[in-house]
């Protein structure tokens, strides 16, 4: 029968955890330092598949 | 959406392992102003430990031909992040079925974080469609409306009624209060019994398209107006070999106010439903 959900919590760094560092182009190409472009606001950071297909 | 996050002072970034080329053109096709960022080569993703490895898994069992582009696949979801930077909730759903955008895993991430509800009436991906609509798109002071969800389960699928086996979350419906409407309890089906051979264990399923029905009760004096239900659907959708994260919807069905016949509401034009 069903398998048990997969543990989607153990995915990535933890609650509680700051958030590491990432710098990467934007689609203008820019590059994009995500905590420095964040400021001191709240940030959702979202994974997603390809925008591509 | 996103106009929303912008005046909750929430900062938006969305992640793939697509080429700045590819996100131009999705930004431009989407008129998406917030940062696409690319991780071509998904040495990000890698990093982070998000890399779906299972994905390949998965289709080798459901005879799914092995794809170049599963390389390096994250799963998908979201990080919600506080002020000083610090993950505050996160939220990962199956990847290989469900064909989020990064707006539609924002959207149903929010519906799951309680932050701001969907406005839309039908949610849909691979597996689950869920749609819920009033039987009239108006209403006048005493009516009694439904509210009716469907949840319609790609074949082979199945959504879990109450009691649900430990471990799995049941179909269920909430709507938000709404000062002077009465909300009634949804009815659904009687849903199928599974029997596991060997386990001493029974549970309640619904396959193929389930609708339940809620009543409201519209008792505030004439004049309350227009409103958006804010309706919370939750479900689980397992097949026999996998299953996929638990989701909670927001969806927004907006209802209108009219006049009882032959009156007109207060301070207002007259209007007729």
């Amino acid at each position: 029968m069903a398998l048990p959900p997969r543990d989607f919590t153990r995915i990535g760094p933890n609650e509680g955890e700051r958030f590491p560092d990432i710098r990467l182009p934007d689609q203008h190409g820019a590059a994009v330092d995500l905590h420095a472009v964040r400021g001191d606001r709240k940030a959702l950071v979202v994974f997603h598949r390809s925008a591509d297909w | 959406m996103w106009p929303a996050l912008q005046a909750e002072g929430v900062a938006l970034f969305a992640i793939s392992y697509d080429s700045v080329a590819t996100l131009q053109a999705f930004a431009d096709k989407h008129a998406i102003t917030y940062p696409l960022l690319s991780d071509e080569g998904s040495h990000v993703i890698r990093r982070l430990g998000l890399v779906n490895e299972r994905v390949q898994d998965d289709h080798a069992h459901y005879g799914i031909p092995g794809n170049p582009r599963h390389v390096g696949l994250p799963y998908p979801g979201v990080f919600a992040l506080d002020e000083g930077g610090i993950i505050t909730a996160k939220r990962f759903h199956e990847s290989y079925r469900v064909r989020d955008t990064g707006v539609g895993i924002v959207a149903r991430t929010l519906g799951q974080l309680g932050a701001i509800g969907g406005s839309s009436v039908t949610r849909e991906d691979e597996v689950v469609r869920v749609r819920a609509w009033l039987d009239s798109p108006t209403y006048a002071f005493f009516q009694r409306l439904h509210l009716t969800v469907e949840i319609s389960v790609a074949p082979g699928f199945h959504v879990y009624a109450q009691p649900a086996p430990a471990g799995f979350v049941p179909i269920s419906v909430a709507v938000a209060p709404i000062e002077g409407v009465a909300i009634g309890d949804a009815d659904w089906p009687a849903p199928q019994p599974v029997e596991v051979t060997g386990l001493e264990e029974r549970f309640w399923v619904h396959e193929g398209t389930v609708r339940g029905a809620l009543p409201l009760t519209f008792s505030a004096p004439p004049g309350a107006g227009d409103h958006l239900i804010h309706v919370t659907v939750n479900y689980q959708a397992c097949s026999d070999s996998v299953c996929l994260a638990p989701v909670s919807l927001a969806l927004g069905v907006p209802v209108r106010e009219v006049a009882l016949e032959g009156r007109e509401l207060p301070g207002r034009e007259v209007q007729r439903g």
